[in-house]
């Protein structure tokens, strides 16, 4: 008993001291946003706390930057991508992990071979077709490279495979056809797996940095994560302002994680717990 | 009555193949367009000597690649990206099977620590660099002043050659480590309750279960995992370029290859030479993705 | 019931994207560079689009382009600000593309690769014809890098300089008088060696060229790049003054800085009591109470002569804008002297308009900027060839051993040159 208990305990410490770790830089940056540019550079006494916090950092950082129409693109941007890839990844998973037929192989290896390439190559060939379709400075512009996903199709791909073939078989037996099977049985058995892959699409989506810098220069265009890489590029040795910056291209994404974290890995479990 | 059978059974198979077709279509038709023929474009660029802006390019055969092998920046890059893969992927991994693990059990707080863990990975990469430089800055970070409260001596994190690689290991392994850890937890609550139940009756100790039951029955995750963030981490660039720009001393140690890429087909304007170095990488990426691919049959086991 | 939420959310994703999509696409079309009202250009609004990569200029820039939209109704401008690296990586997809910005700043380090592919609007006709924008009003040097085989590809906006920062109640408390024309290298020197005390250094001497070592170099009588375009890194006098500069690290009274890498930090904070930074910086020094306090700033010191880097941005048209005559009237009214006025005394950035750069001057109260005009009579052009990127990368590379202490200063700049010289010789 005695045994457990420490145990118990010495687990608690390591998973307290890393969720310190994992933390302490967003503490820093909070902190830190709203200590005035003396308090971040004191050294004696170095300045863990403000005196008195400092808003005005914010209100600084929101006159030059219209956060809403960042806020209101970068969303609409992560909606499309997220719609799109979960349906068109969830058909070509199905394909590869379940039914024969010929160049299979072919193009399962184009999907593996694509994820393999450094996305930043694709960055001139890809802006040159947005240009010709003269959609620079557009929504679609920001979702066009995410349209389809390489990665996607692989992660969906692996949680088809671990389902068992019975179900399909019975539902092939009961007349259903091959696009019935996959609405019907298949999809909703994945619904783990899609809404994982909703949240990895919409996160490397937000985290998407290079190319909505380059092909959405308009300020009005940009994203979270490319009005703050600007932000930052622009020489400044304000520090409270850029961390004020990034709290406010932070929280957002951050509340929706924790408001649907639950459902997220929760949800994932009971697709495993169905066998 | 053969004939029957034999031109059903290949209705049925034609029927599959439109079916497999339909569904794949739309993903094969956006990765050709904008991917497959990017990277065919790249190749094409490699062997030559790029003009400005895509213009009047001359054909040069093989000499960007004589040039690459040739160029010592070059293999500090392939060096440099091995070792951020050596250092972030099996310390990420290990971490995350651990975590997953801890959390796997009955533990109370779960879901909070588990909301922590996460955390790194929904930050945009901009804030996340300015952060850790901030963090890391040699006069005023925190963690320089934490070491001196205990009597250490200041680190030099960014620009110190021997230590600037770890540094960057580091943010990497921070980040990621959330990401792993919820696909490995994933793979975890897909083992069956009763596979545990059994091995108790049978008296093995928690390694054993661990051993066992848990590791062997959680590798296809763990497949996924190794392959993604190996490929992930060969790709490595975000943290590097807002870190470390030409004049640190430790650009030497740290430019990745994709970094490099960047310099010469961006600042350089050299697209020829930033093409034949992306396929260098691609072909490094290649070789230990089908390596991993045949070896999985090895250790891998689908349920 | 379940099984019928994902089809829903999926639903519900999607028609909220659709409708964003739409919401957004209508107003980003009135910011878009014009391919939406490429007919029609007489009688309806035509909007420019202005790129530039100064954000603590575009507020203030902004001001002086309603001025300009009220003068010329009908004419709109659309400021596009993207930092310097993802500036020229931008500014490149758009060129290759045939898609830039309508105006657009230009540097000294790429105008040739721009110029000479055709990318940018010969204005040299427009130029002789305006009467409201005279080139032989700029100082000479500035209209010349924007000169491509006697053609004018952009008109000279602004100049900076660099500035010898000081932090005064550093040199109150040790006792110094404060800097000025008449310093030398050895009055730099040994200001420094006073001033370094433990915790705190004399001075920044940063591994960075234009607000470092070219300075440096060009006092001394040195050069970086000769005029037949090779390399002046061998040159004794430029080795001589590198040495000098390194030298300022190795006898401890400057850290080991590189870049950018938390210079201003350090200045601000009191870790450093000199340091050098471009009149570019100033309107982030002004904002910074720390630095508004304790600091001011004085001209360079001389050795052989006296020298301040110089350079000067232009403002270029693409030479496919769709609204070349609006384009131009943008251009012409920033390089006139009404515009150059103006831009002074909004305190944007110094003008280059002879006489404008006095209206700069009542712009900041709390330094001395003057000091950043005188400089301009012995300013000297920042280096630059074809290929300037390429080789200011490669020299940083080659110097770096040198800042670090593993190779003799000597060697490092021989090096330099040999690797630059390589590269310049790449260049057609």
């Amino acid at each position: 008993m005695t045994h457990n208990k420490i145990a118990t305990g010495v687990k608690h410490l390591f998973l307290i001291v890393g969720a310190a770790i994992m933390i302490m830089p967003f503490v820093w940056m909070l902190l830190t946003s709203v200590k005035t540019v003396g308090e971040s550079t004191s050294l004696n006494p170095f300045i863990f706390f403000p005196t008195v916090w400092k808003w005005e950092n914010y209100v600084e950082v929101i006159q030059q930057n219209n956060f809403l129409r960042l806020y209101i693109n970068t969303f609409a941007m992560m909606a499309i991508r997220v719609a799109c890839s979960l349906l068109f990844s969830a058909m070509a998973a199905y394909a590869f992990a379940r039914l024969n037929f010929p160049g299979k192989n072919f193009f399962f290896g184009l999907v593996l071979f694509q994820m393999m390439v450094p996305t930043q190559i694709f960055i001139i060939p890809q802006y040159l077709m947005v240009d010709a379709l003269g959609m620079r400075n557009t929504l679609f512009a920001l979702v066009f490279p995410g349209l389809v996903s390489a990665f996607g199709t692989f992660l969906l791909r692996q949680f088809f495979m671990g389902l068992p073939k019975e179900l399909e078989e019975a539902a092939r037996l009961d007349g259903c056809n091959i696009g019935q099977t996959f609405l019907k049985v298949m999809l909703p058995l994945t619904r783990s797996g899609l809404m994982a892959l909703g949240i990895f699409t919409a996160l490397f989506a937000f985290k998407d940095m290079m190319w909505p810098m380059i092909v959405n220069t308009s300020s009005n265009a940009a994203t979270l994560s490319s009005a703050l890489a600007k932000i930052q590029s622009a020489y400044s040795i304000d520090y409270p302002e850029l961390m004020a910056a990034s709290v406010l291209a932070v929280w957002p994404m951050l509340a929706i994680y924790i408001m649907f974290q639950k459902q997220f890995v929760e949800g994932i479990a009971t697709s495993g717990g169905k066998l | 009555m053969e004939r029957v059978l034999q031109s059903k059974a290949s209705r049925r198979i034609r029927n599959e193949w439109y079916w497999a077709w339909f569904f794949i279509a739309p993903t094969i038709i956006g990765l050709v367009v904008l991917n497959i023929i990017p990277i065919f474009q790249t190749v094409y660029m490699s062997f030559f000597k790029s003009g400005d802006f895509g213009k009047s390019n001359v054909f040069i055969g093989f000499d960007n690649y004589i040039k690459m092998f040739s160029d010592a920046q070059v293999w500090h890059a392939v060096a440099n990206t091995l070792l951020y893969t050596l250092l972030v992927v099996p310390v990420s991994i290990a971490l995350a099977m651990l975590l997953a693990v801890l959390l796997n059990g009955k533990i109370r707080g779960k879901s909070l620590y588990r909301t922590i863990y996460f955390i790194p990975m929904v930050a945009a990469p901009a804030a996340v660099t300015m952060v850790w430089k901030w963090l890391y800055n040699t006069q005023f970070g925190l963690i320089n002043y934490g070491l001196g409260q205990l009597g250490l001596p200041a680190v030099n994190w960014v620009n110190n050659p021997n230590v600037a690689m770890i540094s960057i290991a580091i943010i990497g392994i921070w980040s990621v480590i959330g990401y792993n850890m919820v696909l490995l937890l994933a793979g975890l609550q897909e083992i069956p309750r009763d596979y545990y139940e059994a091995s108790e009756i049978d008296g093995a100790g928690k390694w054993r279960q661990f051993f066992v039951i848990t590791l062997p029955l959680v590798t296809p995750t763990l497949f996924f995992v190794l392959v993604t963030s190996m490929i992930q981490s060969m790709q490595v660039f975000d943290v590097i370029y807002m870190m470390i720009d030409v004049t640190n001393p430790a650009y030497e140690n740290t430019v990745s290859l994709v970094y490099l890429f960047y310099n010469n087909s961006f600042k350089y304007s050299n697209k020829g030479y930033g093409s034949a170095i992306v396929m260098l990488l691609l072909v490094i990426i290649m070789i230990i993705t089908v390596f991993q691919m045949k070896a999985q049959k090895k250790w891998v086991n689908y349920m | 019931m379940r099984r019928k939420a994902l089809p829903l959310l999926l639903m519900l994703t999607l028609l909220l994207a659709l409708t964003a999509c739409g919401g957004s696409g209508k107003s980003e079309g009135q910011s878009n560079s014009g391919d939406t009202d490429q007919q029609g250009s007489k009688g309806k609004e035509v909007t420019l689009t202005y790129a530039m990569w100064d954000s603590t200029q575009a507020k203030s820039l902004r001001t002086l382009l309603d001025e300009f939209e009220d003068k010329n109704p009908g004419i709109k401008v659309n400021v596009e600000v993207t930092g310097w690296s993802d500036y020229w990586t931008m500014l490149e997809a758009g060129a290759t593309g045939g898609s830039l910005p309508d105006v657009f700043w230009m540097h000294s380090n790429e105008i040739y690769r721009y110029a000479s592919n055709g990318m940018l609007l010969d204005l040299t006709d427009k130029i002789s014809s305006s009467n409201q924008v005279d080139v032989s009003k700029y100082p000479d040097g500035l209209v010349k890098i924007y000169n491509y085989e006697g053609k004018q590809y952009a008109v000279p906006k602004d100049f900076d300089t660099i500035g010898l920062w000081y932090n005064k109640t550093m040199f109150d408390a040790a006792g110094l008088s404060y800097p000025d024309e008449t310093w030398t290298w050895d009055d730099l020197y040994n200001a420094a060696k006073t001033l370094t005390k433990d915790g705190t250094y004399g001075i920044l001497a940063p591994l960075h060229n234009q607000e470092g070592y070219y300075n440096f170099v060009y006092q001394n009588g040195g050069t970086i790049i000769t005029d037949d375009k090779k390399s002046g890194y061998d040159d004794p006098k430029t080795i001589e003054a590198l040495e000098f500069y390194i030298k300022l690290i190795h006898e401890g009274l400057s850290p080991e800085v590189y870049g950018d890498g938390g210079r201003a930090e350090m200045v601000q904070n009191g870790v450093a009591a000199m340091g050098f930074f471009g009149s570019w910086n100033l309107s982030g020094f002004t904002d910074n109470e720390a630095m508004a306090e304790n600091f001011d700033v004085a001209v360079l010191p001389k050795q052989e002569r006296q020298a301040s880097i110089y350079n000067g941005l232009g403002n270029a048209v693409a030479f496919n804008t769709k609204h070349p005559e609006e384009a131009w009237k943008l251009v012409e009214y920033l390089g006139s002297k009404e515009g150059q006025d103006r831009q002074a005394e909004l305190g944007i950035a110094i003008s280059a308009y002879e006489g404008s750069a006095d209206l700069w001057l009542s712009s900041n109260k709390t330094y001395n900027i003057k000091a950043f005009v005188d400089m301009v009579q012995y300013g000297v052009i920042r280096p630059y060839s074809n290929s300037t990127a390429v080789w200011e990368d490669k020299a940083y590379e080659a110097l770096k051993p040198a800042f670090m202490g593993e190779t003799t200063v000597e060697e490092a700049a021989k090096n330099a040159a040999k690797i630059m010289n390589e590269s310049l010789a790449e260049e057609k």
